[in-house]
C-alpha cells in the first residue's frame, strides 16, 4: 500500500455519545481509489464511523481530512448507501435515483442517460414509476444503491448495503460493484458483517475491536479480480480474518 | 380485478342503504310506540325539511340561506386558521427554538376551549367577524400543532439522503420536509374543520343574528318544533360528512404513494 496517494486521513478519532465511548483514538489512512472493507462486532460503531467520516455526526476529538480539507458534501462528491431503508416514500424509483443528480444540477439529458443506465445495471427496468410501497425490500435496497452509484462519487460509503438481497442478486451486484470500481477507481468504504464478502470484494480489511472501538488489525487482500472463493489463498485469508474476529467467543 | 373492486363498491353501497333503511324503520316504529307530540316521525321531519327548503322559516329565511351563511362563516374562520396555522407550524417545527421560547404563551391558550372566549367575543366583535374569530380559535390550534408535530416527525434519514449529496437547506425544506408533512397537515386540517363546525354551532346559538343553521335551530327550539330542530341537526351532520369526504377524496388523489388513507 505504501507509495499510494492518501485520500482520507483519520487522526486520533474519538466519538462519544454522552458517557458512551464508541470510537476510541482511531488512526489510519484511506488511499485514493482504494476498496476498503470495515468489519467488526455488531454495535461496535461502524455506522457511527461512516456518519462521522462524512460529518453527518460531529466528532468528539481528532480530525478527518480529505485531500487536506474537512469533508464537505457541497464540495466533495460523496455518496452514502445507508444501512436502514432510505427510499423516499413519495418519490418513484426514477425520481428517487435521480435525486443526487438533481441536487448537483446535472442537465436533463445527462440525467436521463445515467439513470437509465443504472436502472438497467441494478435490474430495476420496468419499475421506474413504482413507489417504494409497491416494490420489495431487495428492490428498495437496489434503489438506494443505484441512487448512490449514479452520481459517480469520489467517495462511496456503503453501510451493509447487501443485507436485504437474495444470494443471486447479491453475487451479481457484488460483481457489478467490482466492475464499476475497477473501471472508475473510486474510493469505496464498505461496511459488512459478512467476512467472505469482505475478502471477496476489498483490497484491505479493517478489523475493529469491541467498544470502545479501535482497529485490531489490517488485513491486505492482494488477490486479483475476479476472485474464486474456493481458491486456497482466498480460503486462507478468510480464515485469518475469521480468527481475528471471533466475536462470538 | 377492476370488476371485483367495482363489485365490492356496490356491495358496500348496498349495505349502507340497508343501514339507513333499518334506521328509518326503527325510528318509525318508535314513533308509533311512543306517540308523543315531542317525537316526530321521519315523514314529519321530511315535510318540515321541504317546508324550510321551499318556504323558509318563521322569518321567511330559506334553509339554503341558512346553510350558505354558516358555510360562509366557516370558510372565513377556517381559511384564516390555515393561513396562519400552517406557516407558523412549519416555522416553529423547523426552528424549534421559536416554539420553545414562546411555549409559555402558546400552550395555555391552546387549552382554553374556544367556547370560553364567546362572552369576550360578544362584547368585542359584531357580525361576521364574531363568528370568524371563534371558528378561527377552534380550528387554528389543531392545524398549527398538527403541522408543528409533523415537521418534527420527518424521518431523519430522508433528510440525510439529500444532505449527503450536498443539498441546500432550501432544497431539503421544499423537496423533503414539505411533501413529507403534507399528509399530516391535511389530516390536521380535517380535524380543524370538524372543530370549526362545532364552534359555528356554539357561536350561532348565542344568538344575535337572523341567519345560520345554529340560529335556525334556536328559533325552532323556542317554539318547541321538534321536526324542524331535527332537520337542522341532520343538515349539520350531512354537511360535516360531506366536507370530510371531500378532504378524504383530495388526500387519496394527492397521496397515491401512500398505501392507506386514514379515516
Ligand atoms: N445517536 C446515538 N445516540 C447514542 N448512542 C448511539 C447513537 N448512535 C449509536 N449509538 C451507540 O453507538 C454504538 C455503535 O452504534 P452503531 O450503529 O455505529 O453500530 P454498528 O457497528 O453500526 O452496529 P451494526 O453492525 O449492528 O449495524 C451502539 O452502542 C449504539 O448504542
Ligand atoms: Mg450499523
Amino acid at each position: 500500500m505504501s507509495g499510494r496517494k492518501v485520500k482520507i486521513e483519520v487522526r486520533d478519532l474519538c466519538k462519544c455519545f454522552g458517557d458512551l465511548e464508541v470510537l476510541n483514538h482511531m488512526n489510519f489512512d484511506i488511499y485514493e481509489g482504494e476498496f476498503l472493507c470495515v468489519v467488526g462486532p455488531t454495535g461496535c460503531g461502524k455506522t457511527t464511523f461512516c456518519n462521522v467520516v462524512t460529518r453527518l455526526l460531529p466528532l468528539t476529538q481528532g480530525a478527518i481530512t480529505m485531500g487536506g480539507e474537512e469533508i464537505d458534501f457541497k464540495k466533495h462528491n460523496v455518496s452514502f448507501v445507508f444501512q436502514e431503508p432510505s427510499c423516499i416514500p413519495w418519490r418513484t424509483v426514477w425520481d428517487d435515483i435521480k435525486i443526487g443528480l438533481q441536487i448537483k444540477g446535472v442537465n436533463k439529458t445527462e440525467v436521463r442517460r445515467r439513470v437509465n443506465a443504472i436502472i438497467e445495471l441494478t435490474g430495476l427496468t420496468g419499475f421506474e414509476h413504482f413507489y417504494p410501497s409497491q416494490i420489495s425490500a431487495s428492490m428498495k435496497q437496489r434503489v438506494a444503491i443505484a441512487r448512490a452509484f449514479v452520481t459517480e462519487p469520489d467517495l462511496l460509503l456503503m453501510d451493509e448495503p447487501f443485507g436485504q438481497l437474495d444470494t443471486r442478486t447479491r453475487f451479481s451486484i457484488e460483481n457489478q460493484l467490482i466492475e464499476i470500481w475497477q473501471k472508475t477507481k473510486r474510493t469505496i468504504i464498505f461496511v459488512t458483517h459478512n467476512l467472505e464478502e469482505a475478502v471477496y470484494l476489498s483490497e484491505r480489511i479493517l478489523v475493529c475491536t469491541q467498544k470502545p472501538t479501535g482497529i485490531k488489525e489490517e488485513v491486505l487482500v492482494d488477490l486479483p479480480h475476479p476472485r474464486d472463493i474456493t481458491d486456497p489463498k482466498f480460503v486462507e485469508i478468510r480464515n485469518r480474518v475469521t480468527d481475528l474476529v471471533k466475536w462470538w467467543e | 380485478m377492476e370488476e371485483k373492486i367495482n363489485r365490492e363498491k356496490y356491495k358496500t353501497l348496498g349495505y349502507n342503504v340497508l343501514t339507513l333503511f333499518l334506521f328509518l324503520a326503527i325510528w318509525t316504529l318508535a314513533y308509533w310506540l311512543i306517540k308523543s307530540p315531542f317525537f316526530p316521525s321521519p315523514l314529519m321531519v321530511f315535510n318540515a325539511f321541504l317546508e324550510l327548503l321551499i318556504h323558509g322559516d318563521i322569518e321567511d329565511v330559506k334553509l339554503g340561506m341558512h346553510i350558505q351563511q354558516s358555510l360562509w362563516r366557516i370558510f372565513g374562520g377556517f381559511a384564516a386558521a390555515c393561513i396562519l396555522g400552517i406557516p407558523l407550524g412549519l416555522l416553529m417545527g423547523l426552528y424549534g427554538r421559536v416554539y420553545d421560547s414562546t411555549k409559555v404563551l402558546i400552550e395555555p391558550i391552546r387549552f382554553i376551549p374556544p367556547v370560553a372566549w364567546i362572552p369576550l367575543v360578544i362584547v368585542l366583535l359584531v357580525g361576521y367577524f364574531r363568528f370568524v374569530f371563534i371558528i378561527w380559535l377552534g380550528a387554528f390550534f389543531p392545524i398549527f400543532i398538527g403541522t408543528l408535530l409533523s415537521v418534527r416527525g420527518v424521518n431523519p434519514l430522508h433528510i440525510e439522503v439529500p444532505k449527503s449529496f450536498g443539498a441546500s437547506r432550501f432544497y431539503i425544506i421544499r423537496n423533503i420536509v414539505l411533501p413529507s408533512v403534507l399528509p399530516e397537515v391535511l389530516t390536521s386540517m380535517r380535524v380543524g374543520l370538524g372543530i370549526a363546525w362545532e364552534c359555528i354551532m356554539a357561536a350561532e346559538m348565542i344568538g344575535g343574528e337572523r341567519v345560520g343553521i345554529g340560529i335556525m335551530i334556536l328559533k325552532y327550539a323556542q317554539l318547541i318544533r321538534m321536526d324542524a330542530i331535527i332537520v337542522g341537526i341532520i343538515v349539520i351532520g350531512i354537511i360535516g360528512f360531506g366536507l370530510n369526504e371531500i378532504f378524504i377524496f383530495v388526500e387519496k388523489r394527492i397521496f397515491r404513494w401512500k398505501e392507506v388513507v386514514s379515516i
